[in-house]
C-alpha cells in the first residue's frame, strides 16, 4: 500500500485554492489517501521519487522579482509568462490581438473549472495522478492562454520556470491553454535552475485544442542538477486538430513528464518528439499516453535517451485505441544510446487496440555507439574522442532537426555541442 | 625504400587466425590488384590495415612510408596519408557529410602543419569534385551515406579520396554493385589518383575494373595468404579460367 501524505505535505495544504470549492475540496479529500506515488507503483518502479518523499519542502514564501534566466533561448519577440519557484509574476501587457491571458487567479469560475478538468479526468486509481491532484489541490499560481478563434499567433509564448531560487521550495502550478476553432500558438517552457537551492516543481499545463486549430509545445529542461519535477501535460483534441510536442530534457535530478494526448475528433494528429541526455546520477523519466478516441485520427512518436555516467532515463509510451476509432495510424519508435557501463536506459512501449482496423507500429532500440560507424570516421582521419562526439550529436540532432523554429534548433545543437564538449568522450570503446 | 611493406603478417578475429603470413610490397606510383575467392580475407587486410579494433596481429610488421603502423591508431594512419575505402560504407544519419568531408581535410591538414581551410575555398573544391564523381550537391547536406544507394555509396568513397588526396588509397571492392555508368566514373577517379607519388591497392572480383584501371601488378589472396603474383595477364588468366587452376598451380 502507498504511504499517505508525509506531513510537511500536509500541513502545506492551504485553505483557499485556485481550483472551483467542490473541485478543490474533493482533491484535499483524495490527496490524503492518495499520498505520493512510490516504488511499489508499477509505473513509478523506474523512477525513485524518494528524494521527493524526504524533501520537508515548503511553499515561497515570496521571493525577489528581480531573477533572470541565465539561458537566453534565440526566439523572435517572445512573450514571457515568469513563475519564480512557481509564483507567477504577472502578464505581459502586449499581448497580440487574438491572445488574452489572464493570471489563474483573475480568471472567472469557468475558466477555472476548465483548468482543472482535464481529459481523461484523473482517477484515484491511478498512482500516476496523485500528483496532478496533489496540485489540483495546492495549485494557486498559474496563468490562462486564451487564442481566439483563427487567430495565429507568431509570436511564441514562453512560460519560464525558474526553479530553485529560495532553498527548499515546492510548487504546484496550474496552466490552461485554449485554442479556438483554427487558431494557431507556439508555447515554450523554458525550464532553468536558478539557484543551486533543491526545489520541486509539480506542474500541469491543460490544453483544448478546438476543431483545426494547432498547438506547438515546446519543452526545454536546460540544465539544473538540484531540480526535482514533476510535470504533466493533458492535451485534447477537437476534429481535425494539431498537437506538436517537442520535448528536449538535459539535466535535471529527477524529472519526470507526462503527457496525456486525448485525439478525440476525426482527422486530428499529434506529433510527440523527444530527447532525454541523462549524465552524472540523473533520473530523466517521460511517460507519454495517447488516446486514440476517434476514427481517422494519426499519431506519430519519436523519443530518443541519451544517458552517460550512471545517468538514467526512462521512456514509457502507452498507445490507446478505443473500439470505435477505426482507421488509425500510430507509430512510435524509441531509440536509446548508452555511453558508460554505469548508465540505464528503461523503454517501453505500451498497445492497448481495441479497433480492428488500424496500422500501428513501434520499435525500441537500446545500443552503444555504432563500432563500425566510429571505425569508418576514424579512418577519414577524425580523432576517437570527436568521432565518438561526432555520432552522438547526430543521434540527437536527429530528433532537434523535427523541431520547427529553426532559430531554436540551430541553438540547441550549438548547445549540445558545448555540452558535449564537457563530456569525457575519449572512453574506452569495447567490440 | 616502399611506401608499404607488409612482412610475414599473421592477424586473428576472436581467436580465428584469419592472415596466414601476408608478404607485399607497394612502391609509390604502383597500382596493386588483390582478387581471391570469397572469404580468403581480402577485407580483413583491409581493415587490419585501417587498424581496427578487435584484429589482431599476432606477427609480422607493416612499415607505411618510414612508420611502423602497427603502433599507430587509426586516426593516426589516415592523417599519415592512408585512405580505406569501404566494401560496405558505413551509414551514419545524422552526421552531414558536408561536415565529414571538412573535419577529415581539416584533420589531415592540421597533422601536416597547416591551418584549417577557408570555406570558400573548401566549398568550391568539394563542388567541381561532386560535379566530377557525377553527383548532386544535396548529398552533401545528407547524412554520410544515409539512405544513399550502393553506386551512390562508392562514388562517395571516392570523392572523400579524391578531397583527401591520400598517399595510399585502399580500395576494397570499390566497384562492386556499379551500373556500366558508375564504373566508368569511379575508374576516372581512380585514375585521377594515378601519380608518382601514390600507391593504390584495388580489391575487386572483376576484370572489368582493371580494364579501366591497368594494373601494375595481380595477387591472388587465398586462405589468408597470397598464393601468386604476375601482371595484369594474371587477371585476364582468372577472368577466363577461374581460380580453379591457379590453386591447383600454387599448391
Ligand atoms: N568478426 C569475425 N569473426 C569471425 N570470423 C570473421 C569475422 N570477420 C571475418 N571473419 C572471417 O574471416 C574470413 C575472411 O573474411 P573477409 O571479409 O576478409 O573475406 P574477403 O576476402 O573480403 O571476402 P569477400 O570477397 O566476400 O569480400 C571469412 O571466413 C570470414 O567469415
Ligand atoms: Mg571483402
Amino acid at each position: 500500500m502507498r504511504q499517505g501524505l508525509p506531513d510537511w505535505l500536509k500541513t502545506a495544504l492551504p485553505q483557499t485554492a485556485a481550483a472551483p470549492a467542490t473541485i478543490a475540496r474533493t482533491a484535499r479529500e483524495q490527496v490524503e489517501t492518495l499520498g505520493l506515488p512510490g516504488l511499489r507503483d508499477e509505473e513509478w518502479r523506474w523512477t525513485n521519487i524518494r528524494a521527493i518523499q524526504r524533501g520537508n519542502f515548503s511553499a515561497p514564501a515570496g521571493v525577489g522579482a528581480d531573477i533572470e534566466p541565465a539561458i537566453r533561448l534565440p526566439l523572435d519577440n517572445p512573450l514571457r509568462l515568469r513563475f519564480i519557484d512557481g509564483v507567477f509574476q504577472g502578464v505581459p501587457n502586449d499581448a497580440p490581438e487574438g491572445l488574452t491571458l489572464t493570471a489563474l487567479a483573475d480568471a472567472d469560475e469557468a475558466t477555472r473549472q476548465a483548468a482543472f478538468s482535464p481529459k481523461p479526468a484523473p482517477s484515484v486509481e491511478n498512482p500516476n495522478d496523485a500528483l496532478v491532484t496533489l496540485n489540483t489541490a495546492m495549485a494557486r499560481e498559474g496563468v490562462v492562454i486564451d487564442v481566439a478563434a483563427n487567430a495565429t499567433i507568431e509570436r511564441p509564448i514562453v512560460i519560464e520556470w525558474l526553479d530553485g531560487a529560495t532553498e527548499s521550495v515546492m510548487s504546484h502550478p496550474r496552466v490552461l491553454v485554449r485554442l479556438g476553432q483554427s487558431a494557431k500558438a507556439t508555447v515554450v517552457e523554458h525550464i532553468e535552475t536558478v539557484g543551486d537551492q533543491p526545489a520541486w516543481r509539480n506542474s500541469v499545463i491543460v490544453s483544448t485544442i478546438a476543431a483545426n486549430a494547432a498547438l506547438t509545445h515546446i519543452a526545454l529542461g536546460l540544465d539544473g542538477a538540484s531540480r526535482l519535477a514533476t510535470e504533466r501535460s493533458f492535451a485534447s483534441l477537437e476534429r481535425d486538430a494539431r498537437y506538436h510536442s517537442y520535448n528536449v530534457q538535459l539535466g535535471g535530478q529527477m524529472i519526470r513528464r507526462e503527457y496525456d494526448i486525448h485525439v478525440g475528433g476525426s482527422g486530428a494528429h499529434t506529433d510527440l518528439i523527444g530527447l532525454m541526455m541523462p549524465r552524472g546520477k540523473q533520473v530523466l523519466d517521460t511517460h507519454t499516453r495517447i488516446t486514440h478516441a476517434a476514427a481517422d485520427t494519426t499519431s506519430n512518436e519519436h523519443y530518443r535517451t541519451i544517458a552517460d555516467d550512471a545517468g538514467r532515463g526512462i521512456f514509457k509510451g502507452r498507445i490507446l485505441i478505443e473500439e470505435d476509432a477505426q482507421r488509425i495510424e500510430a507509430y512510435q519508435s524509441s531509440n536509446n544510446l548508452i555511453l558508460s557501463d554505469n548508465a540505464e536506459i528503461d523503454a517501453k512501449p505500451e498497445l492497448e487496440i481495441y479497433a480492428d482496423d488500424v496500422s500501428c507500429s513501434h520499435g525500441a532500440t537500446i545500443g552503444r555507439l555504432d563500432q563500425e560507424a566510429l571505425f569508418y570516421l576514424r579512418t577519414r582521419g577524425v580523432p576517437l574522442a570527436e568521432a565518438r562526439g561526432l555520432l552522438i550529436a547526430g543521434f540527437a540532432q536527429e530528433v532537434i532537426d523535427e523541431i520547427p523554429l529553426v532559430e531554436l534548433r540551430d541553438w540547441l545543437s550549438i548547445r549540445l555541442e558545448e555540452r558535449l564538449g564537457e563530456q569525457d568522450l575519449a572512453g574506452h570503446e569495447t567490440e | 625504400m616502399a611506401l608499404l611493406e607488409i612482412k610475414n603478417l599473421h592477424a586473428e578475429i576472436d581467436g580465428k587466425e584469419i592472415l596466414k603470413g601476408i608478404n607485399l610490397s607497394i612502391n609509390a606510383g604502383e597500382v596493386h590488384a588483390i582478387m581471391g575467392p570469397n572469404g580468403s580475407g581480402k577485407s580483413t587486410l583491409c581493415h587490419v590495415l585501417g587498424g581496427r579494433d578487435g584484429y589482431e596481429v599476432t606477427q609480422g610488421t607493416i612499415t607505411f612510408d618510414g612508420h611502423d603502423l602497427l603502433e599507430m591508431e587509426t586516426e593516426e594512419r589516415a592523417v599519415a596519408g592512408m585512405l580505406l575505402g569501404f566494401q560496405h560504407p558505413v551509414e551514419i544519419p545524422g552526421v552531414k557529410n558536408i561536415y565529414l568531408l571538412k573535419e577529415a581535410l581539416n584533420a589531415k591538414r592540421e597533422a601536416q602543419g597547416l591551418d584549417e581551410i577557408d570555406t570558400f575555398t573548401f566549398m568550391k573544391q568539394v563542388r567541381e569534385l561532386v560535379a566530377s564523381m557525377d553527383m548532386d550537391d544535396a548529398f552533401l547536406h545528407r547524412g554520410v551515406n544515409a539512405g544513399f544507394s550502393g553506386g551512390e555509396k562508392k562514388r562517395n568513397e571516392i570523392l572523400q579520396m579524391l578531397l583527401l588526396e591520400p598517399k595510399l588509397a585502399l580500395l576494397d571492392e570499390t566497384d562492386s554493385g556499379l551500373d556500366i555508368d558508375a564504373l566508368k566514373v569511379v575508374s576516372e577517379g581512380i585514375n585521377r589518383m594515378r601519380g608518382e607519388e601514390r600507391g593504390i591497392i584495388l580489391v575487386t572480383h572483376y576484370q572489368r575494373l582493371l580494364n579501366y584501371v591497368e594494373p601494375d601488378f595481380v595477387h591472388v589472396l587465398y586462405k589468408g595468404k597470397i598464393i601468386k603474383s604476375g601482371d595484369k595477364t594474371l587477371a585476364h588468366r582468372l577472368e577466363a579460367e577461374g581460380y580453379q587452376e591457379i590453386l591447383e598451380e600454387a599448391s
